[in-house]
């Protein structure tokens, strides 16, 4: 007598917009051959079901060796919407594994998902930017994006896209910076990120300023800040914001512009030792760090250094700071204010 | 439990209040109670079945108290000492009775079973309800379902147990696979942001330490570039100095030698100039341009005067020569003596010579 009671044994689990994944081994071979099949709903359920089979990190090699990321490719350019934005978010899942980053450069994948910047579909194109800034985080990734010529698109890209984006945005140029500036110089990111810099949302104002940062570590870049009058605003949001990672990213962009002459006497003229002087005892140890740097490249300059003379002690009290890299920045610091030649 | 009925026709019934209580249960055993404490005890109940007040039965034999009698003082008061010996005799008996000897010190007495098998002691008398209950009384019965009359033929079919389905046994499975795969996956995901958060966290401290260290090896470059381009710029400075003080050297020497050889120099292209006759007296300048060609000329005249003057001698002289020539040929040829003739030509011939030489010397 057959019982239709199936208590003892759980059913399966059936859901009209997903794929059965098979058993065991056998999933991702199947996901693979439904992925490149010629029927739509096919397609789309598959691609539905793998998004959420490779969260879990065990399968996600099984799938580089089965050749997902070949299918996925070829998905990218698919008509259908579900597909796009599924592949795209598949494609962000993979990259957030070392071993799926270096498929996605062997496959040379970063072209095809760049063309999808252009997307009708929000959500196909921030899942697009959140693959590249995945990939971004390695340096083999980021010289990737660079060899691709994608600087100039991306910083285009910073002045139209919705703010969700632009974040993701910012971060892909931070890495990708590390690799090279002169590209994302010569395509003027610097004035853009300049004007960044008074948007209403703190995390791109911090973003903004930590891309300064990266943009003018060659003297170039630096020249260019200074040209651009990113100072003054810089400074502007040491006094007034009251985002930590706003003020850590500007302090952090003023000590890198500072280096050069020219810089340092740009900042002095804003003011910026009184409002740098006043973050020495933030709470934010980033925060305390960038500022006694900024500081010390401040103090080189003549002018400086007779300003400082009178903050010597508070310096000073911050080489008992609890953590190390802010106690040798602080000895440093008091080391080249209190320099005589 | 003597309450009198109230005189009837008063016009007012008999009332009884009291507040509702739990019947109290008769002891399974007897208790020793202090006899003192026993009028604190809530009087029982009367059980009205055997309450005289109850009229039971029929009302022949009732027996009612005469409403107007009141009770006779005497007979109350004589009732009551009856009660009161009664309950003096029973404690008089209860303090008779044998009673086990009092504890040693430190000791005291507690029950105990001494039957063979142990049973459980409980003050509940065992009891069981049974009751039946009427069904409410209906003035007609519900009327009955219309079920049409039956066609066809009947068709039956067995069930037995856990054959049908059963919807809250059957969602059961479907709901735990439906709500654990969704966790599953959802703690997944959570462990990936999680994972990817930890990264960033890691990163971000990362990052802190780079920039500084990043900004602080291009400041110590930057200080470098600026003491190197200072040192070379002083060395430029030196080395211009030194320059500056060779040439100095240099020209000082050339000065002093070009004094010295300017010191001389002055006189002796005045001398080459006045020897070169650069420097001239006007007088003997034109002197010798004006006078000396002319008196070169004059005397050119002079002499060429004094030469025709010669010639004409000259030609005088010849003439009177060849003419005394052709006067001695002619006189030897008359002699044609060779010995004479050759004598008189070697005398004859240095004869002229003294001749010229006195003209000459008479021109100069």
């Amino acid at each position: 007598m057959a019982f239709t009671r199936i208590s003892a044994k759980y059913p399966p689990q059936i859901d009209p917009t997903r794929t059965p994944l098979a058993y065991g081994a056998r999933a991702i071979p199947r996901l693979n051959r439904e992925l490149n099949d010629e029927t739509l709903l096919t397609r789309q359920r598959a691609v539905m079901s793998l998004c959420d089979y490779l969260h879990d990190p065990e399968h996600i090699a099984t799938a580089l060796r089965e050749g997902i990321v070949e299918s996925l490719k070829n998905l990218l350019s698919d008509p259908d919407i579900t597909v796009r934005q599924k592949s795209t978010e598949c494609l962000f899942v993979i990259a957030g594994h070392a071993i799926g980053r270096d498929a996605f450069i062997d496959h040379e994948i970063i072209k095809p998902v760049s063309n999808l910047f252009n997307d009708s579909e929000d959500i196909a194109r921030q899942n697009a930017h959140k693959a590249l800034e995945m990939i971004a985080e390695t340096p083999n990734g980021a010289e990737g994006i660079v060899t691709c010529e994608l600087i100039p698109t991306l910083v285009d890209k910073l002045k139209t896209e919705h703010d969700e984006i632009k974040v993701l945005i910012l971060d892909t140029l931070h890495y990708c910076m590390r690799v090279d500036t002169s590209k994302a110089l010569s395509s003027g990111a610097m004035k853009i990120f300049t004007s960044l810099l008074s948007h209403e949302l703190p995390i791109i104002r911090s973003k903004a300023a930590r891309d300064i940062m990266d943009l003018s570590v060659p003297l170039a870049g630096k020249d260019k800040a200074v040209e651009e009058g990113s100072v003054p605003v810089l400074v502007d949001l040491l006094v007034k914001d009251d985002s930590p990672d706003v003020i850590a990213n500007s302090a952090g962009a003023i000590m890198t512009i500072t280096i050069t002459t020219k810089g340092k006497y740009t900042a002095i003229n804003c003011n910026a030792i009184e409002a740098l002087v006043k973050l020495v005892n933030h709470q934010s140890s980033e925060v305390r760090l960038n500022a006694l740097k900024a500081l010390t490249c401040l103090s080189e300059a003549p002018e400086g250094r007779d300003v400082l003379l009178l903050f010597v002690d508070s310096i000073k009290e911050r080489t008992e700071d609890s953590v190390p890299a802010v106690v040798n920045a602080a000895k440093i610091a008091v080391k080249v204010i209190t320099w005589k030649p | 439990m003597a309450a009198v009925l109230p005189p009837k026709g008063d016009g007012g019934t008999y009332t009884f209040a009291s507040q509702p209580r739990a019947v109290q249960e008769r002891k399974k055993y007897r208790e020793t109670r202090d006899p003192l404490i026993q009028n604190d005890v809530p009087s029982q109940y009367g059980n009205i079945m055997y309450d005289r007040r109850i009229v039971r039965g029929n009302t022949y034999a009732q027996h009612t108290l005469p409403a107007s009698a009141q009770p006779d003082p005497i007979e109350i008061q004589r009732q009551q000492e009856n009660k009161r010996r009664a309950m003096a005799r029973k404690r008089a008996k209860e303090q008779l009775r044998p009673r086990s000897p009092e504890a040693v010190e430190g000791r005291k007495h507690i029950d105990v079973q001494t039957e063979l098998y142990l049973e459980e002691l409980s003050d509940r008398v065992e009891e069981a309800d049974v009751d039946c209950q009427t069904d409410a009384f209906l003035d007609r019965p519900p009327s009955p379902l219309f079920i049409p009359a039956k066609t066809g033929k009947d068709v039956a079919t067995q069930i037995l147990e856990g054959d049908l389905f059963d919807f809250d046994i059957e969602v059961k499975p479907i709901l735990e696979v439906l709500v654990g795969k969704t966790v599953e996956q959802a703690l997944l995901e959570v462990m990936e942001e999680e994972e990817l958060s930890n990264l960033r966290q890691q990163q971000r401290a990362f990052e802190e330490l780079r920039n500084a260290e990043l900004v602080e090896q291009q400041r110590l470059e930057e200080q470098e570039r600026r003491h190197r381009e200072e040192k070379e710029r002083r060395m430029k400075q030196q080395h211009e100095v030194l320059k500056k003080e060779k040439e100095t050297a240099e020209k000082i020497a050339a000065r002093a030698f070009a004094q010295s050889y300017l010191a001389d120099l002055v006189p002796s292209v005045f001398g080459t100039l006045a020897d070169n006759g650069y420097f001239y007296d006007p007088v003997e300048r034109d002197v010798e341009q004006g006078f000396m060609p002319w008196l070169m000329e004059q005397v050119e005249i002079q002499l060429e005067k004094s030469e025709l003057g010669r010639m004409v001698l000259d030609g005088i002289i010849r003439e009177v020569t060849s003419n005394r020539l052709d006067l001695y040929s002619t006189a030897e040829d008359k002699a044609s003596s060779t010995t004479q003739a050759k004598s008189n030509t070697e005398n004859a011939a240095p004869e002229p010579s003294p001749d010229t030489t006195t003209v000459s010397k008479f021109i100069y």
